[in-house]
């Protein structure tokens, strides 16, 4: 940032921000300048208020209180129609795409241009546009192509083409790279700094530290709706940053207290293949053991956790779960003690709309009550001790799993499979949407788990993760696994020259 | 992975449908002589236009995520209204008038019940079925109109330059769908509201409005369907469209056309339609009675949902 951008009014500034709604101050006091050609990172904990400020600036909520600037003269937001007005959009983590139109039918979504005869679309006209929009950001793709064809990376470049094609100056990316891979994550970050060059504003909320640094030029930690710091990269440091974010000091390390030696072989997996891409899978868990599954989005990870869980079919090879091979369904793989604790929580593992008590004892079910008769009171009593051992942070066991936060979800989850006796683990992505302090608990709560005996498969796209709180891990590539790593040799850059390779 | 998943889901909504039509041609040319003449062929076509008039808008609401049970019985009162008209006033376009306005009044209804008052599709065209089906019975007492002037034929038996009329109709109706849903701005919202409604929003559309106008173009469309209906039969009877939504809803779904996401496919329903047709024709000429006809659709849709089904799994 130059001294002459220091000294100019910013492009858009938000002045003692408060919003509160019933029972809750989401926002109190809270003040952002948003300067042109600058990354602008917002950070916090889930709750902290971040949705709530840019849900203000963009119009969607109303302040309580405060003010807004734009190039320094006194503005009003009052809706939608005048945060565009401003250039302000937002690239949301839903994206607003239509699935069975292309894209550039969806960039100019209801901006259609006129055809020669009244009333029809020039298709010609929005997809030439489309095509500059699309040459402009650096993303080399026929705007013709249905956008229910594009992987979630390119979605986004779409609602960012579609964001511009608006005149936008000033663009909201909440998470932009909670669904991508490192790749996909790597060709964000090229156009965000080609936008920067071009004189683009960039409000970037994130939860992952590394990002914060690589990109942010300015960085903004809101925590219970308090702006509690907002300085420059350089004048801090990835520790002092989540004291920021969570008020106490959280040791960042993850790191495992040292392991006893790891018990009995739990799960065997012999030269699997299956039709979803998989083949030649050779991998062992023990008893005590928590075992890393890595490399990159698409290698075939997810895959594995399905297939050894039955929900997939194996095409070849076989795979023991306590020395007795499994019958290759879910039924059998959950009966047997098996769990998996998906990455898609909310389409997979929980039941939203019912209440934490009942999500907990559903897969439990037939071990509590072998008769098959349901009591209430023996499951909400059930439910109540594993709401206390996890720490779930939930008003009563009643509240609906879907108001908790991604943290709280995730422990439903778990205790969802422990009321189950599962002693069997595998975790597919369990920090995704997971904010800072939440991470931590979660890896504690993994750890208790291996500390009784439990086995643990944990699969993760942050290499950093695997490294700090796996025993060992299996690097995948292209659908095989190419390498396993322990001990001192189980780094994050052994595992990205493993998992990269051609 | 994700990238075969979405090819094997992009190519065979063709065989479902094309596969089901190829097969039933087949079998009913083999096991009925009459199947395939000239006169049998236009026959199918021409018994198809009414239905293909229904199909049409039904697969614009399905691509909506919605539903229109009420086609069948909006169908019969829009036929009704029509007679009675062109008996007691003599005048064809008031009477055609009248049948467009009882399938507008109707469409209006069911898009407000959709729209505004936020119920669900299913339910709210469920109600609008029953108050249709009593209305016709209660204007007929049950009994059937008769007495219409014999010109009125002529609109399903006639012909322009030796095409039938009702070919023709069908046909403007076609291209006039067709152009609707991939030329025009309200093509692009039907997609949306079937496939992201928070898109229309984020683009300043109205959704209740877009909403309302499909259901609209049904009601149109299903006072002209009442017009082919009316002549074919010089009539109208308070039960002759009862079912036609089923049958209009087994073309679309065995088109291809999904229920979700705002995947259409309007070639498809055409497909679908001539599928049904040929079927009811076929078991015609076999002799087969109409209930077990019914029954066969019904097998119709799910051989050709099972088919699709097959091809999508990876």
């Amino acid at each position: 940032m130059s001294a002459e951008a220091a000294s100019n009014p910013p492009l858009f500034e938000l002045r003692g921000i408060s919003k509160e709604f019933p029972g809750v101050k989401a926002l109190e006091d809270v003040s952002f300048e948003i300067r042109a050609g600058e990354v602008h990172m917002l950070v916090g904990e889930n709750g902290a208020g971040k949705s709530t400020l840019m849900k203000i600036l963009c119009g969607n909520y109303r302040a309580d209180r405060g003010a807004f600037f734009h190039c320094g003269e006194p503005v009003a937001i009052n809706g939608p129609g005048d945060a565009r007005k401003f250039g302000i959009a937002v690239i949301f983590q839903e994206f607003t795409l239509v699935p069975y139109l292309d894209i550039a039918q969806n960039i100019f979504l209801g901006r259609e241009f006129r055809g020669r005869l009244p009333g029809l679309v020039s298709q010609r006209g929005i997809h030439a546009a489309g095509k500059r929009v699309l040459d402009s950001i650096g993303f080399d793709i026929d705007p013709y192509t249905p956008v229910h064809r594009l992987g979630v990376a390119q979605q986004q470049m779409v609602e960012i083409a579609k964001a511009l094609s608006q005149d936008a100056r000033i663009l909201v990316m909440d998470e932009p790279t909670a669904a991508l891979s490192d790749r996909e994550t790597e060709l964000l970050f090229a156009m965000i700094a080609r936008l920067k060059k071009n004189g683009v504003a960039i409000v970037y909320i994130s939860h992952r530290l590394a990002e914060v640094f690589a990109l942010g030029d300015r960085i903004t930690v809101l925590r219970d709706g308090h702006k509690v710091a907002s300085m420059l990269p350089a004048e801090t440091t990835p520790n002092a940053l989540v004291t920021f974010m969570v008020g106490r000091s959280v040791d960042m390390t993850y790191g495992r207290p040292s392991r006893s030696q790891a018990g009995e072989v739990v799960l065997e997996v012999k030269d699997v293949a299956a039709a979803s891409g998989i083949a030649g899978i050779n991998l062992t868990v023990h008893a005590g053991e928590i075992v890393g599954l890595s490399g990159l989005v698409g290698s075939g990870r997810t895959e594995v956790a399905r297939a050894i869980f039955g929900a997939d079919r194996i095409s070849a090879g076989e795979i023991r779960l306590f020395g007795k091979r499994i019958a290759g369904t879910t039924q059998d793989s959950a009966h047997r003690g098996m769990a998996l604790i998906p990455e898609d929580r909310k389409a997979q593992g929980l039941t939203l709309a019912r209440s934490v008590a009942d999500n907990l004892v559903l897969a439990g079910l037939r071990k509590l009550f072998p008769s098959g008769i349901f009591h209430p009171r023996k499951a909400m009593q059930t439910a109540r001790a594993m709401i206390g051992k996890l720490r779930i942070a939930t008003p009563s066991a009643h509240r609906a799993v879907g108001m908790l936060s991604g943290g709280n979800q995730q422990k439903v989850v778990i205790g969802k499979w422990l009321s189950a006796q599962a002693r069997f683990f595998i975790f597919d992505e369990p920090t995704r949407g997971i904010d800072v302090g939440a991470k931590a608990e979660i890896f504690r709560l993994i750890d208790n788990l291996v500390h009784q005996g439990a086995a643990v498969l944990m699969i993760s796209s942050e290499q950093a993760e695997i490294v700090r709180v796996c025993d060992r891990a299996y690097v995948m590539r292209k659908g095989r696994i190419v390498g396993e790593l322990a001990g001192q040799r189980l780094t994050e850059a052994n595992i990205v020259a493993l998992g990269a390779q051609p | 992975m994700s990238d075969a998943a979405a090819a094997t889901t992009a190519l065979p909504r063709v065989p479902g449908v094309a596969f089901a039509l190829i097969v039933l041609c087949t079998g009913f040319a083999v096991t009925s002589a009459g199947f395939v003449t000239p006169t049998n062929i236009a026959n199918i076509l021409v018994q198809s236009t009414i239905l293909l008039l229904l199909a049409l808008p039904m697969t614009l609401i399905i691509m909506t995520e919605g539903l229109d049970l009420s086609m069948g019985a909006v169908l019969t009162l829009a036929s009704i209204a029509l007679a009675i008209v062109i008996i007691s006033t003599g005048s064809f376009a008031l009477a055609l008038l009248a049948a467009v306005a009882v399938g507008l009044c109707f469409g209006f209804a069911n898009g407000l019940l959709v729209s505004v008052l936020d119920i669900p599709p299913f339910i709210a065209t469920l109600g609008t079925l029953g108050i249709a089906q009593g209305l016709s019975l209660l204007a007929t007492d049950g009994q059937s109109v008769v007495g219409i002037p014999r010109s009125i034929e002529g609109i399903y038996s006639g012909a322009l330059v030796g095409v039938p009329l009702p070919i023709v109709i069908a046909t403007l109706a076609y291209g006039a769908t067709h152009v609707l849903l991939y030329q025009t701005r309200f093509g692009a919202y039907i997609c949306a509201l079937g496939g992201n409604r928070e898109a229309l929003r984020v683009a300043g559309i109205s959704v209740r409005g877009m909403l309302i106008l499909v259901y609209l173009f049904a009601g149109l469309m299903a006072g002209f369907a009442a017009l082919l209906m009316t002549a074919r039969l010089n009539s109208a009877h308070p039960t002759a469209g009862i079912g036609m939504e089923f049958d209009a809803i087994a073309a679309v779904a065995v088109g291809g056309t999904s229920f979700e996401r705002g995947n259409g496919w309007l070639f498809g329903t055409l497909l679908g339609v001539l599928a049904v047709g040929v079927l009811r024709n076929g078991l015609n000429l076999l002799a087969v009675p109409s209930s077990a006809q019914v029954a066969s659709i019904g097998a119709l849709v799910i051989i050709a949902l099972f088919i699709d089904g097959l091809r999508r799994e990876p």
